[in-house]
Formats: structure tokens, sequence, C-alpha cells
């Protein structure tokens, strides 16, 4: 389970981000005193940190520059401040992402595996079932067998797959969609969902995908 | 300053001197002066004050004319007091005395509501920050509290739309150059746009078009992010609920410029009010009858675009569709 190290001062959008988290299956830690708040950042063991940008004492990009110095845990900054400049600044310091208040936590949560995924130091192969899982080719196979997917089936076999066994609802599957640039519609998803389930039978797993009536997706676990 | 206007000015004093000469040559008369004494006493005086006036006559029309023409020459022309020399007589000096006093208390003037206006702006900006706050805790509350997610987010994220309103009018307003220009990458700026609009544009099943958008334009990203997105919100505001709306973002590229073209199919503009749409609080034909019109959004767009020197332009048939054209020049200089 990954660790997610929240730095944020106001305490009631530090309990929904860690209620939004650890609902998603993250472990997360808080850093409630902000006298040091470098040192409890160095000594943490997260695998990633979401870090404010106007904190009391130090603001975060200071701490982003000097936490740099001692490690390269990935860091994505959270801000309520629009400006360019900021964002430049922060990016140079070394934050690996930047997101604006009010963020879209389907969103967030979308930057944060895909952080994760980026960085994760073990690139196993992926595997559901005896099905062998190509984010890269876009490809799923299975012995000799092997199905292409398009960009868009492989975007939602992407999130079921990272959220096997849990129900993923439609509007998720859209805003990963739409966060790639396919802008489709509610009958557009159907169908790539029908196809998608279509291509898992010619593999032999014709009923991976459930359909949950008013809550959305789920991909069977194995 | 012309010779019959100096003339009548000073035509009191002629008439006074003329009378003096009379009294004069009456005196002399009555005293028994000789003819030849008379003439040249009236001689003389007559020569001397001919000369002294066109002595006058010289310095002043020289003076004031510089001052005219430097005047003419000056665009701001409240700068003039810095623009006058040294006169070299008397009225001259009061003159400039009073131009460079007056300018001062101006300067002064000016000076305090600039820092006013600044000052207000930099607490919009900080209450735009703190607005954001709690707006940032109710977005996951509602998230995380999925039966009311949906309908809240959409009434959050209007609020979110309006208080970025007020902060890129405050921006746009104020002359300090505040953005920053860097290569940003449409598709990626737009897909931004996309996606904080998906709600409202699933909700009237929209359909999206792009085209050519994977190219950089240099531009500072967050205010091209507004742009859109009060693009986008005209679409959405605008739509004619006769068809499916549908929004189509097309780049073109060419030498020496890129040209972005987003258009919509909505109810369009009336062509009276086309070359009105960028004025303040110009709401035409369509915000008469949509009374959530305030008539701000596109001319913040057009103060943005006029400050990062994006062309902007719009073309609009009625029920048909609004197209507007952007213009981002390739300019090397910025690429160093």
């Amino acid at each position: 389970m990954n660790k997610i190290l929240i730095v944020e001062d106001d305490r009631l959008l530090c309990k929904e981000l860690a209620d939004l988290l650890e609902g998603s299956g993250y472990a997360v830690e808080r850093i409630r005193d902000f006298s040091d708040a470098c040192a409890e950042m160095v000594a943490s063991d997260a695998d990633l940190i979401l870090l404010d940008i106007s904190l009391p004492g130090e603001n975060g990009e200071v701490l982003l520059q000097k936490y740099r110095k001692t490690k390269d845990t990935p860091v994505i900054m959270l801000t309520s401040r629009t400006g360019e400049l900021d964002q430049v600044l922060s990016m140079s310091y070394g934050a690996d992402d930047y997101v604006t208040k009010p963020y879209n936590p389907t969103i967030l949560l979308l930057r944060i595996s895909a952080i994760l995924k980026r960085t994760s130091k073990t690139v196993q192969k992926q595997m559901y079932k005896d099905i062998e899982v190509s984010l890269v080719k876009g490809s799923l196979v299975r012995g000799n067998e092997e199905q292409v997917l398009t960009k868009n089936e492989m975007i939602i076999f992407g999130v079921l797959f990272d959220h096997q066994g849990e129900i993923v609802s439609r509007d998720e599957l859209m805003t990963a969609l739409w966060d790639s640039d396919e802008y489709i519609n509610d009958n557009a998803l159907s169908v790539n969902i029908s196809r998608l389930r279509n291509k898992l039978s010619e593999l032999g797993v014709p009923d991976a995908i459930e359909t949950r009536k008013k809550q959305g997706y789920l991909l069977r676990g194995i | 300053m012309t010779l019959r206007g100096f003339i009548r000015d000073r035509i009191v004093g002629y008439v006074i001197k003329i009378m003096a000469l009379a009294m004069i040559f009456v005196f002399m008369t009555a005293f028994k002066a000789h003819v030849q004494a008379i003439a040249a006493v009236t001689i003389v005086l007559v020569l001397a004050d001919i000369s002294f006036e066109i002595w006058e006559y010289c310095r002043k029309k020289n003076f004031y004319n510089r001052v005219k023409r430097s005047l003419d020459d000056i665009d701001k022309k409240y700068l003039i007091s810095e623009m006058v020399e040294h006169p070299g007589f008397y009225e001259g000096d009061i003159l400039v005395e009073i131009l460079s006093e007056s300018n001062k208390s101006m300067a002064e003037n000016v000076a305090k509501y600039r820092r006013k206006s600044k000052e207000f702006r930099e607490y919009i900006e900080m209450w735009v920050h703190e607005a954001k706050l709690p707006l940032a805790t109710m977005r996951l509350m509602c998230h995380n509290n999925s039966d009311i997610e949906n309908k809240m987010a959409v009434q959050l994220g209007r609020i979110d739309d309006y208080i970025e309103n007020v902060l890129y009018y405050a921006r746009s307003e104020n002359a300090e150059r505040d953005y920053v220009i860097k290569e940003v990458s449409l598709k990626k700026t737009f897909g931004n746009v996309a996606v904080k609009n998906r709600e409202t544009l699933q909700m009237i099943d929209a359909v999206i078009e792009t085209d050519g958008l994977d190219i950089s334009v240099m531009t500072d990203g967050k205010w091209l992010e507004f742009i859109l997105g009060q693009l986008m919100a005209n679409s959405i505001k605008y739509y004619s609920p006769e068809r499916q709306l549908i929004i189509s973002v097309r780049a073109e590229k060419t030498d020496d410029r890129i040209t972005v073209y987003f258009r919509d199919n909505g109810i369009g503009i009336d062509e009276a009010d086309i070359p009105k749409v960028f004025e303040k609080s110009f709401t035409g034909q369509n915000g008469r009858k949509d009374l959530k019109s305030t008539g701000m959004g596109l001319y913040i767009v057009k103060n943005l675009c006029d400050r990062l020197e994006h062309g902007i332009s719009i073309e609009s048939v009625k029920d048909e569709y609004t197209e507007v054209k952007l213009v981002f020049k390739k300019n090397d200089f910025y690429r160093m």
C-alpha cells in the first residue's frame, strides 16, 4: 500500500483530503506541527507528498527547495494561487506536478496514481488473471492471443484495473477519459465498454466487467 | 499667438498713448513750441512705442508658440510643464510656475490612486486565494459524500468561475506586467478547460471536436486557460436548444502565426451587436433574454488578449454559429 504525506495547515481540508485518499486505498500521514516541517518531511517514509504552498512559517516553495537537497520523493504542489509564475517556480524547484484549488478530486487521484506508477521502482509485469496487460503497447495478451485496445478502451481498462474489485463510477471513467483529451459522451462510453467486454471475452474472460446499476462498473478481482 | 489677438489685447494702451500724444501736442502748441520740435518729439515717441511693441510681440509670440507646438507634439498633455523652456519674461515665469505646481499636485494625486488601486488589487488576489480554500474543502466533502456530489459540484464550479472572473478582471485592469510568457501546449490548456466543464457539457449532451491542437503557442498558460474558459462558458450559456451543441476548436499554423478558431453552433450574435461585444458591460440582444449576462466576460478576455498582444475577433451568423478567432504571433524573440 502506498503512503501519502499531506502537508496542509487547514485542518478541515486536510481531513477531507485524508478521507479521500484513504477511501482510494492509500495510507495517509499528516504533519501537525509546522515549526520544523522540513525535518518531518525528511523523516517520513511516504511514497508521495502533497504539499500546500501557503503554510505557516516557511512556505511550500522554500520547503520543497530544502527537501530536494536530501530526498527525491515525488511531490505534488497544491495551491490556491493561480499565477503562471508560481507554477513555473514550483516546477523549477523540483515539484512533479502542480494542482490548483479547488481541484477535481477524481483528477487529483488520477495525477497521484500516474506519478506513483511512473516512479515505482520495480516495473513488474502487470497481470490480470492470466492476461498480460501492456499499457505501453495498449494491448492484452493471453498466450498467443493478442487483443489490441483503442486508446479509449485502454484508459477505461486501466482505471478499472487499478481499482480491481471496487466499483468505479461512470463519472470517474469519464473524468479519466476527458483528462486524456478524449471528449466522448455518455453513449460513446457505453459503446466503448461493450467493445472492451467483447475483447475480454475473446480472451476467455467474458464476465470480467460487471455492471452495477446506478453505481458504475467493477472489474472482478483475481 | 496672432498679431490680431495681441493688438486687440493692448488696444486700451494704444488709445491712452494716442490721447497722451494729443495732449502733448496741445500743450506744446500752447507753450508756443516750434513746429519742428513738436514733430521731432512726436516722431521719437511714436518710433519708441512701435519698436517696444514689436519687441514685446516677438518675444511673447516666440515663447507661446513654442509652448503650443510642444503641446501639440506630445500625447500626454499633462506633461507640458516638463517641456516648457525658460520664458525670459515675468508673466511667462508665473505661468511656468503655476504649471509645474499644478502638475506636481496632479502627480501626487495620481500616485495616491495608483497606490489605492494596487492595494485593492492585492487584497482581491489575497481574498481569491482565501475563498478558494473553503471551496476546495467543499469540493472534497461532496466527493466523500457521493450522494450529493454531482449537483453540488456543478454549483461549486460556478462559484469558482465567478471568483476567477473577479481575479482576472483585477489583473486585466492593472498596468503591471504580471504574466509569464512561455511555450504553452494548446492541447493541455484546452483539456483543462474541457475537464472543468465536463459535468455541464454532459448534462446538455454537447459534442466537442478538436483539430490540430498538438502545438504550442507563446502565451501565459493561466491567462489562456481563463480566456478559453470564458469562450466555453459563452458557448454553453448561449447554446441553441433546437440542436445538439457542437463546440469545435481548431488550430492553424502558418509561417508567422498560429490561429485558433473556437466555434459553436449556438444562437449566434445579432449582426448589429457584433462590433460592441468586447465593450464593458455590453449585453446586447442575447443578454436581454438571459438575465445572467453581465457583459464582463468578453471585455475581460479582450483586455487580457490586448495585454498579451494576441489578436481576437469574433464572427457570427444569428441562429447559426459564433466563431472566435485568436491569433498568436510567432515571436522568435520570446524563444531566446
